[in-house]
């Protein structure tokens, strides 16, 4: 009831990040349903309907990144003063917010269901009633426990995730507890940058080799065929996107440090200096939106316009998508929290208003620069080897 | 009423403010003259904040007037009254707000930098403030490796950096040890009175009071001649007797 209490309270935009959970939490739903309508609809056709199944792991493991970002960034799960008075401490606060991503989890696969039964012809009275009967296997008896099973995948595996993340710390004995005024200390250098980089040439050559040999059409095509390749292709392509995601850190942190060399003045030093305290918060998002955003440009250039987009392809790679960026959107803003004491202070310095605009245009600025050409060239290669035949 | 005598640098007539409908002020008049050390005291919730947050254009006043040099600074917009803020006023907290990212001495070079001096010149003078305040040795560390005492001297070397025409401290000793304490006060007072700075220091502490020129008290937003408290005035969290 508390969770509940608090979340009628909050801002509107923290509202519509916990609808957005809920809306990425529906589209992962529906797609997994959409695998049962089809295995039920196909039952000769075993391994089409794995291999769907198999492919909503990606919206799934993008929707559980993103619900585990907004969980990080509620302000209603934060230790704060007025409910720490009353003895909440932050083993409850886990808890709290275990319960907002579990509701408004469920909540969005409780859509997808209606919708699924809806489109299935189930559920009559509205437009579009029945009209993917047939795609979705009607006239077959829904099994219930199938149905359960996948509708909570997403569910559990947000709330797990967003617990575990935000689990309480138990300090060393004998170690220092700073005071909460106290400034913090620097956060660790990300040393993630040499292990993401040769995962990424690992991943691109793995790709190399394997597209040299691959027979056009074997492996695990995509549900909409949007590229058919091989299984090492793929996996390649999932160690250079891990490879991103673990350089993503690392590369933030060494643009704060060029963004803050030699003699800077105060927007570059205070530039310089937040992206590198920021690296770790910022750089994972951005590189697994570097990771997709590569992603969507080889297949851009692997379609040929001939083969045609399912309507399913299009929501999971919009779902994919779409969390990469609103992860990307929420680690800024809990970035943006985090300082919100530097920024007081500079105000109170008298800091004119542009030069702290100034200043998160040229993080924004120096990031789209390293990143940018970073992911063209990441697509590019990996299109590469597959379009040379 | 009176003229305001001509070598008062910043005065305010008749101050009124309130607090979420709680009366901070009440009809508080006075003029600080330059080059004065003016200390306001009072108890706790008396008002002193409230009012260096006034004269130093944080708050504009509900009623009332300020001015400085002739200026009148309840009347400026909040762009003037940032640009007024950051020129002419120096501002020390309570608690020493750094910023945690950056070094002691770029914390002190931070107000030079904001009126657009070079990095090179903004380290000289920052590590001669540095010097003067006995914590040169500590420039290049971060605020979080410095202990309580150094960081609030840290905040005072760069309030007084940029040379400020006022220098507002805000019950600057308030969370340090005794010995702490004096000493900090006393590098205050020295550079203010070296530098020709004017000081409005806002104290609980009679020690603290007797160092200044002047004394101002407040009791409960009005202005008091006599504070009817035994001489060493209520310390924080003091003892009160309930009967119930």
């Amino acid at each position: 009831m508390l969770a509940l209490r608090l979340a009628r309270g909050t801002h509107p935009l923290v509202l519509l990040r916990r609808l957005a959970v809920a809306a990425a939490s529906a589209g992962t739903g529906f797609l997994l349903l959409c695998a049962l309508g089809y295995a039920l609809g196909h039952p000769q056709a075993a391994g089409p309907a794995v291999l769907r199944l198999a492919w909503c792991v990606l919206p799934i493991a993008a929707t559980v990144h993103f619900a585990v970002a907004v969980a990080r960034t509620d302000p209603a799960t934060r230790p704060r003063a007025a409910l720490s008075a009353v003895g909440l401490g932050p083993g409850r606060m886990m808890l709290l917010s275990a319960i907002s991503t579990a509701v408004s989890c469920t909540l969005g696969s409780m859509l997808a269901l209606l919708f699924f039964l809806h489109l299935r012809g189930d559920i009559s009275g509205l437009p579009l009633d029945g009209a993917a009967a047939q795609l979705l296997g009607s006239g077959q008896p829904l099994p219930v426990a199938g149905v359960c099973t996948l509708l909570l995948v997403v569910p559990t595996a947000a709330t797990l995730a967003g617990a575990l993340t935000l689990r309480p710390r138990t300090l060393k004995p004998g170690a220092e507890q700073p005071a909460p005024e106290d400034p913090a200390p620097p956060a660790p250098t990300p040393g993630g940058l040499p292990w993401g980089v040769a995962l990424m040439a690992m991943g691109l050559a793995v790709e190399t080799y394997a597209a040299r040999g691959a027979a056009a059409g074997g492996g695990l095509p995509l549900p909409g065929r949007l590229a058919s390749s091989s299984a090492a292709i793929l996996g390649g392509w999932a160690v250079t996107a891990v490879g991103l995601a673990l350089a993503g850190p690392g590369l933030t942190y060494l643009c704060g440090k060029l963004l803050q060399a030699a003699r800077p003045g105060a927007a570059r030093l205070l530039a310089g200096r937040a992206l590198q305290e920021e690296a770790r918060r910022i750089g994972r998002p951005l590189g697994v939106v570097c990771a997709v955003s590569s992603g969507a440009l080889a297949a851009l250039a692997l379609s040929t316009g001939a083969a045609r987009i399912g309507p399913l392809t299009v929501l999971g790679s919009a779902l994919v998508g779409g969390c990469a960026v609103l992860t990307l959107a929420t680690a800024a803003v809990e970035a943006r929290q985090s300082r919100a004491d530097t920024t007081a202070t500079l105000v109170k310095l008298g800091a004119p208003a542009s030069l702290l605009r100034g200043a998160a245009g040229l993080r924004a600025a120096a990031l789209l620069v390293v990143f940018g050409p970073l992911t063209w060239l990441i697509g590019t290669l990996a299109a590469t080897p597959l379009t040379g035949h | 009423m009176v003229a305001p005598p001509d070598n008062d640098v910043l005065w305010a007539r008749t101050l009124h403010f309130s607090r979420g409908g709680t009366p901070a002020l009440t009809g508080v008049s006075v003029g600080v003259r330059e080059r004065e050390i003016l200390a306001v005291g009072g108890p706790r919730g008396s008002g002193k904040t409230t009012l260096l947050q006034c004269l130093s254009g944080q708050l504009v006043p509900q009623q009332g007037e300020v001015w400085f040099n002739s200026t009148p600074v309840h009347t400026m917009g909040p762009l003037v009254r940032e640009r007024l803020r950051r020129d002419k006023f120096g501002w020390i907290d309570p608690q020493p707000r750094l910023v945690p990212e950056l070094t002691a001495w770029e914390n002190t070079a931070l107000p030079l930098m904001l009126h657009g001096a070079g990095n090179r010149a903004a380290r000289k003078v920052a590590l001669e403030w540095l010097d003067r305040l006995d914590i040169g040795a500590c420039a290049r560390k971060r605020p979080y490796a410095l202990t309580h005492a150094e960081r609030q001297r840290v905040a005072i070397a760069r309030a007084l950096v940029a040379g400020p025409t006022v220098l507002f401290a805000d019950e600057p000793t308030a969370p340090l040890h005794r010995a702490d304490r004096a000493h900090v006060l006393r590098t205050l007072t020295t550079a203010a009175r070296s530098h020709g700075i004017t000081v409005v220091l806002a104290t609980h502490d009679a020690d603290v009071a007797a160092l200044a020129d002047r004394t101002v008290s407040l009791l409960d937003g009005r202005r008091v001649h006599t504070v009817p408290l035994p001489a060493d005035a209520e310390p924080e969290g003091a003892a009160c007797s309930l009967s119930v």
